[in-house]
Parts: C-alpha cells; structure tokens; sequence
C-alpha cells in the first residue's frame, strides 16, 4: 500500500491518563482532499497532533508514503512533507506577515531563491497577504489570519496539508474564499486533511470524509454518499 | 551645566545596565526562566577580560570575542545539560534551580579567585575628553558605545536572521513553533547561550570600569531585574530604554542623596513601579 501518503492504522493516543483515541484507521491518497468531521471532544483535534508529532502514540502506526513517521518529533513529520496549520491559527503575532511566512519554511534548506519563488507564489494565492506583507500578524483580520496560517503551512512545500477548523471564527464569505482557494492549491498536487465542524462545508469541498465518535471511526466513505447518510444528516446537520 | 555632566555620567552609565540586562531579560522572554546565574556570568566575564589583558595583554574591548564565546558555551550547556529538564516546570522550580546553579558558580569563583577587589589597569588609559566644561572619561564612552553596539548587534540577529526568527517565534508560541520544525530545545540552549553571551561581554567592557569581584554579582542581578521591570520585559528596546532611565536616574540621586545609596535608588524605584506600574515604561505585559 505504498501509494498512500498518510495512513493511520489502529492508532490511539490521548494526553497522560486521559485516552482519547481508541484505534484510528484514516488513509490519504495523493492529490486527495480529505475531511474529518465530528462532534467536539471527537478527537479530531487529537488526530492532527499526534499525526504531527506533538502528542506522542500509545499503539498503532502512522506512516507516510509507507514510511513509518510514529512517534517521530514535529520537523521528522515536517520533513516527511506533512505540514499541519493548527487551530485557532496559531500566527506569531508580534512578526510580520512575511516573517511568519518565512517561519513555515524554516526547515527548508534549498536555494533562497526557490523559497522566494513559493514565497510570491503564496502572495499570488493571496493577494490580500501581499498587501500586508510588512503589516504584524496580529493585525490581521481572522479570514486574513487563517489565509496567513495556510500560506505559512505551504512554505514548507508539504505534499500534505493537514487544516484544523478551517472556518473557526470565520464570516460565511471569508470561509467561501478560503475553500475556492483550497481547491486550487489542492489542484496544484497538495492533498489537504481537513477537520472541520461545519459539516456542510467539509462535505461540499472534500472527495471523501471519515466521521470519528468518541475517538473512533464510525462512518466513512465518498463525501457525496456520506452528506445522504441518515446518521451524518441527523447527528451533523440537525435535518431528518 | 553640573545637570548635564550629571545626565551625561547617567547615560554612559545607562548603555552599560542596557547590555547587563538585555541578556537576563531575554532568558526571561523567551524561556520563562529567572536567570539569578545572570550576576555571576557577568563577573566571570570581568575575570575573563582581567586575566585575559593581565596574562595574554589583551584589551578587554578585544576580550569580548573571548569572554562572550567562553560564556555562551557555558549557558548553552547548563540549559542543554541541566534547565531543559525542567524549564516546562513552574517558575519556583527554575528559579531556585538557577539559584543552586548561582551558589556553585559564586563560590568557586570565590574559591579560586578570592573576594579581592581587582581592576584592569591599562598601560595606556585613554584619558578624557574636555567639551565646554564637560568631563567625559573616554573609557567609559567607549565602553558604553560598544554596549549599545552590542545590544543592536542582537536585535539585528533577532530581527534579520533564521535562528533569530525561531527565537522570537518559541518566545511567542512555543507549540506553533515546533509545527514550523523548530527544535524548541536547541532554541532555548541557544537563547540561554545568547543571554550568557551578552552578560560575558557586558563583564569585559565592565572590567574597566568597576573593581570586579564575585561579591559584584548580586549588584549585577539586581541591576538587571530594575532594568526589567523598568522597560518591560522581553524586549530588547525594553532594555535600552530601562537600562538608560536607571542610569540617569541613578546619578542623579547620587548628587541629591549621596552615591552610596546607588543601589537603595534603584531598588526603591523597583517598589514603586510594581506598586504603580507593573507593565513597566514601555507598557507591554509578559510575552507580548
């Protein structure tokens, strides 16, 4: 199964005696976008840290591209072409909007002029990054912000994007930017895996989705099927 | 023109404190750590120099290279040895840990140097400058410039360089950070590494001025802290700012209430700014 850029198989984790997830199995394919939806306390959140490195595994396997990255620390994972934008943003506030950009390719050590280039390429995403390039992170606005964090996230030149609550906070038209733009970076070869509570947009963007409960897979499969599902409708998106 | 000559003497003074204190209040920033080893670094920074013109006849301007490597070595391997161990604790923990640290540093200083007052007597002292009236001692000029052009030195690095973007970004948030690759660890090694660095070189320039001995250390500290509180901590212009208002203030208080109670100043002043002021001159409170 090497064609897999991320797999996760009987993966649990959880923080000191807290246990948190209970044998996870999520796959990415490239090219793929992949949400993750679930109520809150789901392990959603968890996922993404233990997937980066932040929270260590107590069983399972992650690896990527058939390498197995468990347990490795943040930069191993980073090198491994996973980068992961956290929730609630997460900018250096004080920096500005170009060094916090620099920031996400920091463990990057080909030429300067090839992070030059990424770096005008996320300006052309985003164009409105390009205006306060000099401006502090801090003074941004959230939809700007969270554009900040996904550029940020791109310097690294990841091959997968892993997006925490990507509409967190966000106006409904700052959330429809960022998806069209999604698509876009995710049609230049990035796959993303997005974790997301508003359930309808996760669904509309994705190619697939995995619905995790109290730390457990309990549904998945093609994002259309999965909006259909009586249990998604019900339990996510209050319709019967 | 006794008022001027006074300010004057205070901000010569002032550019010495900055650099005293913008190491401390770095170590403070960015790892959250009470640094009472800042004291003695800097004395043994002035032995460095001493020895360093007495022995090989190097000039302690040139012995910064020396005391400041010598130093930074020494910061980089307590906090890669010793203080990362426990830097996520509370700061009680580090504190009396840098405590400990500081009583081990101290007496075998004392130990192997003894508490006499020594100086660095230069061969060729540079004398001083007479401008209408105005006394200005050239060795404390120069050394006060070379201060200020040490303190800029490190703001350059933070501002301009990868390693000093990672330092601003751990100080900031440390767990974003790691996602950014940032192997937060070396950074604080190498931040306590700069923070000794900058106290090692604030002890060569000092060395020409004050008598050095390890009994010095805590005035050092104490300096460092007033500094802080005074500009705010974690900022380098925090430091200048703070480091030139106690130097003024402190000549000033000299004429009026008399040069022994120097440090009484200083530590007054730190009561009421904590009672009135606890964000410091510059307005920033903690991290930000």
């Amino acid at each position: 199964m090497t064609e897999q850029l991320l797999t996760v198989a009987g993966l649990e984790s959880g923080y000191g005696e807290i246990r948190v997830l209970w044998g996870v199995d999520i796959e990415v394919r490239p090219g793929e976008i992949v949400c993750l939806i679930g109520s809150n306390g789901a392990g959603k959140t968890t996922l993404l840290k233990t997937i980066s490195g932040l929270v260590q595994p107590t069983a399972g396997r992650i690896s990527a591209e058939g390498r197995d990255i468990g347990g490795l620390g943040s930069g191993d994972v980073l090198r491994a072409g996973i980068a992961h934008v956290p929730e609630g943003r997460r900018l250096f506030r004080t920096m500005t909007v170009r060094d916090n950009l620099l920031m996400g390719a920091y463990l990057r050590n080909d030429e300067p002029a090839r992070v030059q280039q990424d770096l005008d390429r996320v300006m052309t995403i985003f164009p409105r990054l390009a205006e306060r390039a000099r401006q502090d992170a801090g003074t941004l606005s959230g939809g700007e912000q969270q554009m900040c964090a996904i550029g940020r996230g791109i310097m690294s030149d990841p091959k997968l994007l892993m997006i925490d609550e990507l509409s967190l906070g966000l106006a409904p038209r700052a959330v429809e930017q960022l998806s069209e733009t999604l698509v876009e970076i995710n049609r230049n070869g990035v796959a993303i895996l997005l974790v997301e509570q508003d359930v309808m947009t996760a669904l509309d963007l994705a190619h697939r989705a995995y619905v995790l409960d109290r730390g457990r897979v309990t549904l998945s499969g093609p994002s259309a099927e999965l909006a259909d599902a009586p249990a998604v409708r019900e339990a996510y998106i209050g319709v019967s | 023109m006794l008022y001027l000559q006074i300010l004057l003497n205070g901000l010569m003074l002032g550019g010495l404190y900055a650099c005293i204190a913008v190491g401390f209040s770095l170590v403070w920033g960015v790892l959250n750590v009470i640094n009472i080893l800042h004291g003695s670094f800097v004395v043994l920074g002035s032995y460095i120099a001493y020895f360093a013109y007495v022995h090989l006849g190097i000039h302690p301007f040139f012995s910064i290279v020396l005391s400041g490597g010598a130093l930074f070595a020494l910061g980089y391997a307590v906090q890669a040895g010793l203080i990362n161990r426990v830097v996520g604790a509370p700061v009680l923990t580090t504190l009396v840990l840098t405590f400990g640290l500081d009583l081990l540093l101290n007496n075998s200083m004392l130990l192997a140097f003894s508490a006499d007052y020594r100086t660095v007597r230069l061969e060729n002292p540079f004398g001083s400058l007479v401008v209408a009236n105005l006394v200005v001692p050239l060795n404390r000029l120069y050394a006060m410039l070379l201060a200020v052009v040490l303190t800029g030195l490190l703001y350059v690095v933070l501002m301009r360089s990868r390693i000093g973007r990672a330092i601003v970004a751990v100080r900031m948030d440390p767990e974003a950070a790691a996602l950014m690759g940032v192997n937060v660890k070396r950074i604080f090694a190498l931040t306590f590494g700069i923070g000794a660095l900058m106290a090692g070189g604030a002890g060569s320039l000092l060395s020409l001025i004050f008598p050095i001995s390890p009994l010095a250390s805590t005035d050092f500290l104490g300096i460092a802290f007033v500094v802080c509180v005074l500009g705010g901590l974690g900022s380098i212009a925090g430091a200048m700012v703070g480091g030139l208002a106690l130097g003024v203030i402190q000549s000033f208080g000299a004429l009026f209430i008399g040069p022994e109670h120097g440090l009484t100043i200083a530590f007054v002043l730190l009561i009421i700014l904590l009672i009135f002021k606890p964000t410091g001159l510059m307005g920033r409170r903690g991290y930000e």
